[in-house]
């Protein structure tokens, strides 16, 4: 197909930068409500996920299995598919729930599926004998789960978590779909105020997200180190950290 | 006098209580648009300013209450009106059968017809480019809009082989047409005017189908709150009537130097570049406006200042 004229030109390139700029702080605002947004869906997450992983390693099949199905479920569906469903289902019904709400709750619960098998896996590495010895030690089951179990799995799930955290950051642009006044729907202030900005606009988009990832990992990664597991049986398994700075 | 002093005070505290009584009456209430859509909905360093969003906040000064305008997206917008979360819709709505079902509209107050924009170097006219004439025989439209249906009930209903391509946004089309992706754009006409100034080397207005709509603004079915007859009434003291013409369509008087016609003046036809400066320039008029009179200063302030 051939273009009729060349629509980039360096000229539009300075130009546009400028206005870029002007429109900065309102991006960087609308990013806030990615910010929170993210917040809010990670907590979700984490509390949901943090009690799914519980039942699936320790609980019968009374509640294992509904644990099971309810992690497969939200694994299972497309994220954006989770969104439509949680904002105009009940819609459907005339209930309006705002966006926010509806994406804190669709992208949580799907966020806590995948944050359950994180803690799942830390949970059951950590060695059979530590319960043993909580409970020989007169300890009741769940108060083994708390104090010793749970410190130890939450410190080796964070070199995990923080790929869950990386993938979730992103997945909050998601919620323009369902009209969340969020980054990239600001920049639609952009696009279709300077039709030939759209490129020079997502890539400002993508270099916001460039930095709140890197430093959203980057302080994952000092919070892993921080909370390093002390001792020799323990070293190998989060010393990612020490082992780097050697 | 000390009788005299205490019926005073009774009649100070009255109009004290009066006066609170009233300022807490004015109720505020929700407007959702889809912005930016210029020249009905843009946005200025925060602010969203606008044909619609401009007779909607003369609306409420003049009817005495206060709106909260909310930018919402294009695809929830009628739904959430419909729901009763939001209570009133001011976003080029047109009235239509299907959606008058789920909501009800105020008076109509703007006549809009599609516009087909074509690139200029394709040789195309009105109507190859709206059969499938054209390189790729496509045609775009922003989704759930009243010029796609247009192009399903009128062209492909009746046997044409043209692809209709829907998009998220309008600009999304236009930067395809643009590229050569599809041969045409069909759009209500002032927005698609408002898009030649940004490609006016490449794109022009093949032509203009009149489709008779008109926009209105919409309120949850059965008007809860009772907002339709006072937005009714306050247009007409902005200075618009509609009036049904012989030929069966709808006709808008515009009362001569009202606030409704340098409205006009001020967003339909200057690029903008200039109505964005006359905002800048005459907002304060609006914001601040109490009465008819502030209103109509504003509205002449943005008439004048447009062509600076």
């Amino acid at each position: 197909m051939e273009v009729s004229s060349p629509i980039i030109e360096k000229r539009i390139v300075i130009e546009g930068i400028a206005v870029i700029g002007r429109y900065l702080p309102g991006l960087l605002q609308a990013l806030l409500t990615n910010v929170q947004l993210l917040l809010a869906l990670l907590a979700v997450g984490f509390a949901i996920g943090t009690v799914v992983a519980l039942l699936q390693v320790y609980a019968g099949h009374f509640l294992g299995v509904p644990a099971f199905l309810y992690e497969w479920v939200f694994r299972s569906i497309p994220a954006l598919v989770l969104l439509f469903l949680f904002y105009f289902g009940p819609l459907q019904f005339g209930v309006s729930i705002p966006p926010f709400f509806a994406a804190t709750l669709a992208l949580g619960f799907r966020s806590s599926a995948y944050q359950s098998q994180i803690f799942r896996g830390a949970i059951q590495a950590i060695p059979q004998g530590q319960m043993m010895a909580a409970r020989s030690m007169g300890m009741s089951r769940v108060r083994a789960i708390i104090s010793i179990i749970l410190p130890q799995a939450f410190r080796l799930s964070l070199p995990a978590w923080s790929n869950e955290f990386s993938s979730v950051v992103k997945d909050t642009t998601l919620a323009y779909a369902v009209g969340l006044n969020e980054i990239l729907r600001h920049a639609r202030f952009i696009t279709e105020r300077y039709y030939n900005l759209a490129m020079l606009a997502y890539l400002t988009i993508a270099l916001i997200f460039l930095v709140l990832t890197y430093s959203g990992n980057w302080s994952l990664g000092w919070l892993e180190k921080r909370l390093r597991i002390p001792g020799l049986e323990m070293a190998g398994v989060s010393g990612r950290g020490r082992n780097l700075s050697k | 006098m000390k009788r005299k002093l205490v019926i005073s005070m009774v009649v100070l505290a009255m109009v004290a209580l009066g006066g609170g009584g009233l300022a807490v009456a004015q109720e505020t209430y929700t407007v959702v648009s889809d912005i930016p859509w210029p020249p009905f909905e843009m946005e200025l360093e925060g602010e969203f300013f606008g044909f619609d969003l401009d007779v909607i906040r003369a609306s409420a000064v003049v009817a005495g209450f206060k709106v909260d305008i909310q930018n919402c997206e294009w695809s929830i917008l009628v739904s959430s009106v419909q729901a009763g979360a939001k209570d009133i819709g001011a976003s080029g709505l047109t009235d239509f059968r299907e959606r008058a079902e789920k909501v009800d509209f105020s008076n109509h107050y703007w006549l809009a017809n599609q516009a087909v924009v074509i690139r200029k170097d394709s040789g195309l006219n009105l109507v190859s480019a709206m059969t499938g004439k054209g390189p790729t025989g496509a045609v775009g439209a922003q989704r759930a809009t009243t010029g796609g249906w247009w192009v399903e009930d009128n062209i492909q209903a009746a046997g044409f082989n043209v692809e209709l391509k829907q998009y998220s946004t309008y600009p999304l089309a236009i930067l395809d047409l643009v590229a050569g992706r599809i041969d045409a754009v069909i759009q209500d006409e002032p927005a698609s005017i408002s898009s030649l100034t940004a490609f006016p080397d490449e794109l022009t207005i093949a032509g203009i189908i009149n489709t008779n709509e008109y926009f209105g603004f919409i309120v949850p079915k059965g008007d809860p709150n009772g907002l339709l007859p006072r937005i009714n009434d306050a247009m007409v003291v902005l200075g618009v009537k509609t009036a049904m013409a012989s030929t069966g369509v709808e006709e808008f008087e515009i009362t001569e130097g009202s606030f409704w016609e340098n409205l006009v003046a001020t967003y339909f036809g200057p690029p903008i570049e200039k109505i964005e400066a006359a905002w800048s320039k005459c907002k304060n008029l609006l914001l601040s406006a109490t009465c008819l009179e502030d209103l109509e200063n504003y509205a002449r302030c943005m008439a004048d200042a447009v062509k600076e």
